[in-house]
């Protein structure tokens, strides 16, 4: 199978200091693949080279077998801040990036109404950002990524600002949309146990300058589900594994 | 609650000015100070009906001025706001140049304004115009430039164009400081157009304040002052009317 995602050699450098240093790895479609490392390792900046946001001198990322120039709209980006815009509802914030975008298709009511209602959003449709919750306005940023149906989505660390309940349960309803849809995850974090419950594979970054230092095929059995994962053995093992890697165990 | 609070507010306020006026009125009647020098309220009051025709008219005059005056500030003002935020060749000439305009005196500029445009509407909505411009300019730009840098990568994200960028975020993103602007810039506009009338013209309010007091009338000065600061909040609360418009300021 070849790679979705082949990215070789990768460096980049901010004012003369290097953040990522010969980064290289192949993401294959519908994986789940977390990429995990400490603050300031330069895993989100490898994440917006991946989506063409930031323009990098050194090695090559191709997407689809073709080299990554800048933003396109077969990746859906979620940031890490819910980033929606204060002056339109909900309904309009997920379609933004349709709106945007001439070129992507179109989303009809009954799409639209199913996509709201997975993200448990039904009723919401009028009310502006300043009336949800944190974690509701992070769904909101996940369906209007979803909303133009990209192949792939990359993932800045979508629930880093919020509170453990609160993550898991949208780490649970994000395990949900991806056994249902398949789409291939890219999802940088620095929560071991997250890449752990999600991934099928989790790259691990070294401090800075980043680069990968192993690649962990997490074999745990699909369905997943927080509750009964975490109870598996191996779950702990891979912790434990991940975190002797990260280097605080 | 929230309404039994608000009739206590509001008596408290109503209490207060009243106190403050009978105390004006009783201390201009027991002191004995003449009426040419301080009215009592009474006196002004009695003015401003028995004077209601002239004082409404001149009002209008005035508020015609300040109108465009101020309407052409933002007409103007903000593109130019834009230009200077986009070019950075406009940021190094056209923004100095208007911050050195700025820095003139308008006061003073205000006998070659009547010069050059005449005694009549023009020249006051010039004035009106150039006390309303830099604020409402300097307040765009600022609105222009807190664009969220998040938001602006979300956009790019998104593949907006620079077109869908300025009109779906910068602008929107610009209006509460905009409306700030305006905000600043309205009793600015009052007043630019009050002093074009000091200094050249037959009517409106500010050479109705002028021809009172040359002939000794200080009631009538004080009620078309009066006018002028009716004039100046109600263009103010019309201004701020349209906050609630845009709620996401706070956001």
């Amino acid at each position: 199978m070849s790679a979705e995602i082949s990215i070789t050699g990768v460096g980049k450098a901010f004012d003369g200091r290097k953040v990522l240093e010969g980064v290289t790895a192949d993401i294959h479609a519908a994986e789940f693949v977390s990429v995990l490392g400490p603050s300031g390792c330069g895993k989100s900046t490898l994440l917006r080279l991946i989506a063409g946001l930031v323009p990098f001198e050194e090695g090559a990322i191709q997407v689809n077998g073709e080299a990554v120039t800048g933003p396109s709209a077969a990746m859906g980006f979620v940031f890490q801040t819910s980033n929606l815009l204060p002056w339109l509802n909900v309904r309009d914030n997920l379609l933004l990036g349709i709106n945007l975008d001439a070129a992507s298709q179109r989303l009809d009511e009954a799409a639209l109404a199913e996509l709201i209602e997975t993200l448990g959003l039904t009723g919401f449709e009028a009310s502006y950002p300043h009336q949800l919750s944190g974690g509701m306005r992070h769904r909101v940023a996940i369906g209007q990524a979803l909303a133009r149906n990209p192949q792939i989505l990359l993932m800045d660390e979508p629930f880093g600002a919020l509170d453990a309940l609160t993550r898991d349960r949208l780490n649970m309803e994000l395990l949900r949309l991806w056994q249902r849809d398949r789409k291939t995850v890219v999802l940088v974090t620095h929560s071991i146990s997250e890449a752990v419950l999600l991934s099928d594979r989790v790259l691990v970054m070294s401090e800075r300058p980043g680069t990968i230092i192993e690649d962990v095929r997490i074999d745990l059995p699909r369905p997943r589900d927080p509750s009964v994962t975490r109870e598996d053995p191996a779950f702990g093992d891979y912790v434990v594994r991940l975190s002797k890697l990260m280097g605080v165990a | 609650m929230t309404r039994a609070l608000f009739n206590r507010d509001t008596a408290i306020s109503a209490a207060f000015f009243l106190l403050l006026g009978l105390a004006w009125e009783y201390g201009v009647r027991w002191s004995g100070v003449q009426a040419y020098l301080l009215p009592p309220p009474s006196a002004i009051l009695a003015e401003l009906w028995q004077s209601r025709g002239p004082i409404l008219a001149q009002s209008l005059v005035t508020l015609t001025e300040v109108f465009w005056g101020f309407i052409i500030a933002v007409v103007l003002g903000v593109p130019i706001a834009a230009l200077i935020y986009f070019s950075r060749t406009a940021k190094r000439t056209v923004y100095p140049l208007f911050v050195a305009l700025q820095s003139i005196p308008k006061i003073g500029l205000a006998p070659l304004i009547v010069v050059w445009f005449g005694y009549g509407l023009t020249s006051k909505l010039i004035m009106a115009f150039l006390f309303a411009f830099f604020p409402i300019i300097i307040s765009t730009l600022g609105g222009l430039a807190s664009t969220p840098a998040h938001l602006e990568e979300h956009f790019r994200a998104l593949r907006a164009t620079p077109l869908q960028t300025f009109w779906r975020l910068r602008l929107p993103a610009a209006l509460p400081s905009f409306l700030d602007g305006c905000k600043v810039a309205m009793p600015l506009a009052v007043i630019g157009a009050v002093v074009g009338e000091f200094v050249g013209s037959n009517d409106g309010l500010g050479n109705l304040i002028l021809t009172a007091s040359g002939s000794g009338h200080t009631t009538l000065t004080f009620a078309a002052l009066f006018a002028v600061t009716v004039l100046s909040l109600l263009l103010f609360y019309g201004v701020a009317y349209w906050e609630r418009f845009i709620w996401w300021r706070a956001a």
